[in-house]
């Protein structure tokens, strides 16, 4: 879609409007750092905080990595197996359904005594909060292959489920699979910031943001590291629209947009 | 490219929740090398069913269906088909869907091009190879689909109601060209209709099929010399032949039952 440069921009003016609005109502109604720390110096902050910002930023996104990795390595071949076999679907799914109302951060105190503070502690916690979403997408696309298709190739010599799964099923499920991994994404990078702030973890960003800044009741510092935590997730989810959505999606465009 | 098609005393019931359903009921058919055989008949007796036997995407309960000699067991890309809906693979181009049976042959990228390249053409969808099919009308479908299926060289092209979704004016269109492919690659064509236009401009033979339980209950040849003039004397002529003998044979239908 392309937009006249007018348009372009529009999302600028509402922007900066709250922004000044923030500074302002913090500056001169609210006057109490504490309670409401004004934009300029949460900005000020980040710049001051830049020397543990960084690094945070890295073991956060390590936590992430992992528990993304393992939730969709995880979730993937169980997919398949659930979407492709109604009897996989009919002996697995009742486990699912007992494991997955379960809230991840219910789990904290066993990835506590399973991996101490370790790394995988907290990617642990983010592997369960990402792996039932990515699942129930991805097995829900493997469900739905229209019979035609998978006739037409078996018509034209693709007969076995390896073959069938890999030249029809999965094509067809990609992009359920991509929605499920956004979707997993998203509920993976709160897990982060809980996982780290209840103690998981000694290091990343929840970790600095709860058990240093809001423990000293650096209110500057918390609304830095939130901000923080929210530009990455914007980041990470452009990225993956940019590299698996645009990219190996293209055959999707007539029938989403 | 002398290939024979039989069909012996083939019966096929379905289990429904009613009971059993007899949908075909011994039928027996030789289509000849390089023929253009349509069966004809109403809705529901039993055409699709007729053509998936063949395919071998489903079995008769008796009866055997035999391709040069050898029984069929089971879907080959010895017999191409062309579904009654859709069934492009969204995902791929036009070119990578004439590609796919080829791809499972694993025929080498240059060549599996060549061949591609050579049926598109055939077909008069020069130019659309990067297409994807959410880009092309229903009549492009249809002739992507139909090069798809010739693409593997099977012996016989099987086609259920190919043209049945596609305005009146371009299944004209597809009608004459569909003409010219089997006069150009010489193939043996078993096309399914309900449409006695439709059967009379195509073929060289009509088989008429008869409801519940679906039995052939006559075959005519047709001699009209091509190019046929859908408007002529003889065309008209046998046209009302042929819509006599259904209703005839519906008439009969309703008395036994
Ligand atoms: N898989 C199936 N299970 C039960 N009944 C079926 C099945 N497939 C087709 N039928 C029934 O068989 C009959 C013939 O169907 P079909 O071959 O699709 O007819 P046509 O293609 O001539 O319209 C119909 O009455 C249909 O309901
Ligand atoms: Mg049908």
């Amino acid at each position: 879609m392309r937009l006249p440069a007018k348009e372009k921009w529009l999302w600028l003016v509402p922007l900066i409007a709250v922004l000044l609005l923030w500074e302002f109502t913090a500056g001169y109604v609210i006057k109490n750092p504490l309670f409401l720390p004004r934009f300029s110096a949460v900005i000020f902050s980040i710049y001051v905080l830049r020397e543990v910002l960084i690094p945070d930023i890295l073991v956060s996104l390590l936590h992430f990595g992992i528990g993304l990795a393992l939730a969709f390595a995880a979730a993937l071949p169980l997919a398949i197996g659930m979407g492709w076999s109604r009897n996989i679907f009919k002996a697995i799914d009742p486990i699912i359904e007992i494991l997955r109302p379960i809230p991840p951060l219910a789990w904290i105190p066993i990835a506590m005594i399973w991996f101490h503070l370790t790394h995988y502690a907290a990617g642990f916690i983010i592997f369960i909060g990402a792996f039932f979403p990515i699942l129930i997408d991805s097995y829900t696309g493997f469900r739905d292959v229209p019979k035609v298709l998978v006739e037409t190739g078996k018509v034209l010599g693709c007969i076995g489920n390896k073959k069938q799964i890999k030249y029809v099923a999965f094509p067809y499920a990609l992009p359920s699979i991509a929605t499920g991994t956004r979707v997993g994404m998203g509920v993976g990078w709160m897990c982060v910031v809980a996982a780290e702030m209840f103690g998981v973890s000694d290091s990343g960003l929840g970790y600095r943001l709860f058990q240093k800044f809001y423990f000293l009741h650096q209110m500057d510092y918390v609304v830095a590291y939130m901000l923080v935590l929210g530009l990455v997730a914007l980041c990470l989810d452009h990225l993956f629209r940019h590299f698996v959505e645009d990219k190996l999606l293209k055959w999707k465009k007539g029938i989403v947009k | 490219m002398n290939h024979k098609l039989e069909l012996r005393n083939v019966t096929k019931t379905f289990n429904t929740e009613g009971g059993e359903m007899e949908a075909l009921e011994d039928i027996n058919l030789e289509v000849k090398p390089n023929e253009f055989l349509c069966i004809i008949g109403p809705s529901g007796c039993g055409k699709t069913t007729l053509l998936r036997l063949i395919a071998g995407l489903d079995y008769p309960n008796s009866g055997e269906i035999i391709l040069d000699g050898k029984e069929v067991i089971g879907p080959s890309p010895d017999r191409g088909m062309v579904f009654q809906e859709f069934s492009l693979f969204p995902w791929r181009t036009v070119l990578k869907n004439v590609e796919f049976g080829l791809e499972i042959k694993r025929v080498g990228d240059k060549a599996r091009r060549e061949i591609a390249e050579k049926y598109i053409e055939l077909v008069g969808l020069k130019g659309f190879e990067n297409c994807y099919p959410y880009e092309l009308s229903g009549g492009m479908k249809q002739r992507v689909a139909i090069a798809r299926a010739l693409a593997t060289e099977p012996a016989i092209l099987l086609m259920d109601e190919p043209f049945g979704s596609v305005d009146a004016q371009t299944r004209n269109i597809l009608q004459e060209e569909l003409l010219e492919i089997w006069k150009r690659t010489k193939k043996t064509v078993l096309f399914v209709t309900h449409s006695v236009d439709e059967a009379v401009y195509l073929a060289d033979r009509v088989a008429v099929m008869s409801a519940r339980p679906g039995c052939l209950v006559k075959c005519l040849d047709i001699d009209i010399p091509r190019p046929r003039k859908r408007t002529s004397m003889e065309v008209n002529e046998f046209r009302e032949k042929l819509l006599m003998l259904i209703s005839l044979e519906r008439s009969k239908a309703c008395i036994s039952v």
